[in-house]
């Protein structure tokens, strides 16, 4: 245990440096930087190079590496170039919009997609069935950016039941969870339709199965069956739902932005065209850490859901 | 008991959640908040470490500055109730009014001077110190007078005090080194209170303004970058006044009795620069031969929503453009001669477009067909902005054609200044003599002459048409009917709050 535990952390640290330094050169290769950005058209070249000193951007490409790694080391991000204040503070304004999305997104798709997975394969060729597949297929043709028009054309211009905004101006409090609604909704379409028809596979593979036949030929409940037959569907399922969590957080980027959510997308997105480096760093930094912990809680869920899984 | 107690908290949320909906139906019900949504955000509200037009917009309604500018463009006193000028014009005495920061305590010549020496301060690294670089001295000689010394008589320095950068700070503040960029605390009609990036800021009236208190109780401005979802949000109610209007949707607002649109003069003088440091655009006959080839009248009505054309390097409504100079006339056959007089045949060229200028990338694929019409070939390459600037804007001036806006100055020398010496403006222009005019022009402290200074050197930037000149676009703005008395300052494009009201 300790011995996968010390690898997993080790894993982690390597594939952290690997991203951030990827990260650290990519932004760089880019033309222009915080300075001639904040320049804009006014100010001259020797502005722009005063700009760039007082930002700290003057430095060797080997200094600013240097600094940024030391920095991340003592656990420290830097100031954002373009709002003037630790990224952690950046950080921790935009992280709730984005956990509030997501987490609603996941809620939907479970809820969505195990209810209608569940129906569809235990009914197998019924209307439901056939309902599920068709929204399945539908659900993951659509992209997200013009699913979200789409919904707010309707619902927030047509019908007037939610608003055109994703937040409202106070930002993140009970009453953003109806603004959240519309978004949330876009975000877990397509992987509501993913969860759906994996879970439909698993409940038809576990019909077929022998334990079931005896079970029905015994003469259990149908209730009782179907019991049995969720139970072991659903650890089937865990893998998936881990590899969506990762995937809503990249998709949280395209939604905050047909939504106008001040989140970590919008943020990230507004950190590369001002080319503050150290946001775009440290939002990465948060990404890789949040994709690596929800991969492993998924794996010790699954160990939970499947006794067959608990070696330790 | 079990039992009851759990009925108890169902009921007391039950009772939790009516509240919020009532809270929520109140809160919507009061009228006196004004919610704007605009298109670009600040970066910061730090009014002496940013350029950004956005900034100021907002920052416009916290601070205020020495003198302003009235709805007709002129300086008018502001926080100075008057001010003079030097005999020699090496120096400027300024009378402050009575006038109360946000954080309570009161105006006085100290916070001007420590303002300025903020400004002046490397340390600080404007992004507009130049514009202050004449300055020598600042020195508050009582209570509410402050001389501004001068090494070189500086025409312009009124026009940049009056501007969003000129806005004055508390010198309390200033020393202790507070955080103006994300806690802006000014003297002007409204206080801040909150920025929530990417979303919203949030001011309140400040009471005790010197110009009496704003009508309005709340401003919240909605960083809304979508023109479509900006409309939708005006039409549901969500917004009282928006500031970008896709000119598709000028007819729907236009029809609508519950809103107004607003159409006025933009201080921009839009352009299409010619990189003359190409052999090929080297001849100005080739480059007049453009301006004749682009209908650009057609280019402002359908990219730009509608505007005036202009014929040279200045917005069509400043009080500098000369009556004599004109736009160049639509005639593509006079574009062919000329091309053929350069013997300039068989010419393309590399068109790079600022994204996310929606507009200016749509007048660049007009101007690439008008182009065509006279045989000249253009590539379309759309580039980033942080690119734009640093490889096309500067840089090694990497495009033979580019299209953008340059916004309003007061003074021409913002405008002007560099844009005869090659290595100090994008399109390469180069010309000694108007050099040596740009030179004068900008210490003549004489009125007249100034004048025909800055009309000798519009006239040659016409003639010698570093850019293809597209003109003044219309600033639309679309608000509901019932909100009056909002304005947008001319030239500086920023909002002014004091005098809304709903009627």
């Amino acid at each position: 245990m300790t011995r996968y535990l010390v690898g997993q952390i080790f894993s982690f640290l390597v594939t952290l440096w690997v991203v951030l330094t990827l990260v650290f050169l990519g932004m760089r290769a880019l033309p222009g930087d915080a300075a001639t950005i904040l320049g804009g058209m006014d100010a001259n070249a020797e502005q722009i190079a005063v700009i760039r000193e007082r930002l700290g951007l003057a430095g060797s490409l080997a200094v600013q590496y240097s600094d940024f790694m030391g920095g991340i080391v003592q656990g420290d991000l830097g100031d954002s170039l373009r709002e003037r204040r630790p990224v952690t503070a950046v950080l921790l304004d935009r992280l709730p919009v984005t956990l509030a999305l997501a987490g609603m997104a996941f809620v939907l798709s479970l809820v969505i997609g195990i209810g209608l997975g569940l129906l569809a394969g235990l009914a197998p060729g019924s209307i439901i069935d056939r309902f599920t597949t068709l929204f399945a297929t539908a659900a993951l043709a659509l992209p997200e950016f013009w699913f979200g028009f789409l919904l707010i054309l309707l619902f927030a211009v047509n019908l007037g039941w939610f608003p055109v905004l994703g937040l409202p101006p106070s930002g993140l409090s009970w009453q953003a969870s109806w603004h959240l609604l519309l978004p949330a909704f876009t975000l877990a379409l397509p992987r509501s339709a993913q969860v759906a028809r994996l879970t439909r596979a698993q409940v038809l593979e576990q019909r077929m199965s022998d334990y079931v036949r005896t079970a029905r030929s015994k003469g259990l409940h149908p209730r009782g069956v179907t019991r049995h037959i969720a139970a072991n569907a659903l650890p089937g399922v865990l893998p998936l739902l881990a590899l969506e969590l990762g995937g809503l957080l990249t998709g949280t980027i395209v939604v905050e932005q047909v939504f106008g959510l001040p989140g970590l997308g919008a943020t990230i997105l507004g950190g590369i065209s001002a080319r503050d480096y150290p946001v775009v760093q440290g939002v990465t930094v948060l990404a890789v850490a949040v994709y690596i912990s929800v991969n492993w809680i998924a794996d010790l869920l699954q160990a939970v859901a499947d006794p067959r899984l608990r070696t330790v | 008991m079990e039992l009851a107690k759990r009925s108890l908290s169902r009921r007391s949320l039950a009772f939790a959640l009516a509240a919020a909906i009532v809270g929520t139906l109140l809160g919507t019900a009061s009228a006196q908040t004004i919610t704007m949504a605009m298109a670009a955000q600040p970066d910061t509200l730090d009014p002496q470490v940013t350029s950004a037009t956005a900034a100021f917009q907002v920052s416009k309604s916290i601070y205020d500055t020495l003198v302003e500018v009235d709805r007709n463009g002129d300086i008018v006193p502001a926080l100075a109730q008057s001010y003079e000028v030097a005999e020699d014009s090496l120096s400027y005495t300024f009378h402050l009014t009575e006038a109360t920061f946000h954080d309570g305590t009161a105006l006085d010549a100290q916070d001007v001077v420590a303002t300025l020496q903020r400004m002046l301060d490397p340390e600080t690294a404007s992004p507009k110190l130049s514009e202050f670089a004449a300055i020598t001295g600042v020195e508050a000689t009582d209570d509410r007078t402050v001389v501004v010394s001068l090494s070189q008589p500086a025409p312009a320095l009124i026009a940049s005090l009056a501007s969003g950068w000129g806005a004055i700070l508390p010198s309390e503040k200033i020393e202790s080194g507070h955080d103006f960029g994300n806690q802006p605390v000014g003297t002007g009609p409204f206080a801040f209170v909150e920025w929530q990036r990417d979303n919203s800021v949030t001011l309140n009236a400040f009471a005790d303004y010197y110009q009496g208190a704003p009508q309005v109780d709340q401003v919240v401005i909605r960083f809304v970058p979508d023109s479509a979802v900006q409309l939708q949000g005006l039409t549901t109610g969500e917004f009282d006044v928006i500031d970008t209007v896709a000119s598709a949707d000028q007819a729907t607002i236009e029809s609508n009795a519950d809103l107004a649109l607003v159409r006025d003069p933009s201080g921009l003088a839009l352009v299409a620069a010619i990189n003359t440091r190409r052999e090929a655009l080297a001849d100005p006959r080739v480059r007049q031969a453009f301006n004749h080839a682009v209908d650009s009248q057609t280019v402002l009505d359908v990219a730009y929503g509608g505007g005036t054309p202009i014929g040279t390097f200045m917005e069509a409504g400043s009080p500098w453009m000369p009556d004599s100079i004109e736009p160049f006339a639509y005639d593509p056959e006079r574009a062919q001669e000329l091309l053929n007089e350069a013997g300039a045949s068989g010419l393309s060229l590399d068109m790079a477009l600022p994204q996310p200028y929606e507009n200016h990338i749509q007048a660049g694929q007009m101007i690439q067909d008008y182009l065509s019409d006279v045989g000249v070939s253009a590539e379309i390459r759309i580039v980033e902005w942080g690119v734009w600037l640093s490889d096309v804007y500067g840089g090694a001036h990497d495009y033979d054609l580019t299209v953008i806006g340059h916004t309003g100055k007061l003074d021409p020398t913002g405008r002007l200044d560099g844009y005869a010496t090659e290595a100090d403006n994008y399109p390469g222009f180069d010309d000694p003599e108007m050099a040596a005019w740009l030179e004068s022009g900008s210490q003549e402290t004489d009125p007249d002459a100034r004048r025909q200074v800055y009309t000798n050197v519009l006239q040659r930037m016409h003639d010698g048409a570093p850019f293809i000149y597209i003109g003044t676009p219309d600033r639309v703005h679309a608000r509901k009917a019932s909100l009056e008395g909002f304005w947008i300052t001319p030239m500086l494009d920023s909002f002014d709050f004091r005098t809304a009201h709903f009627e």
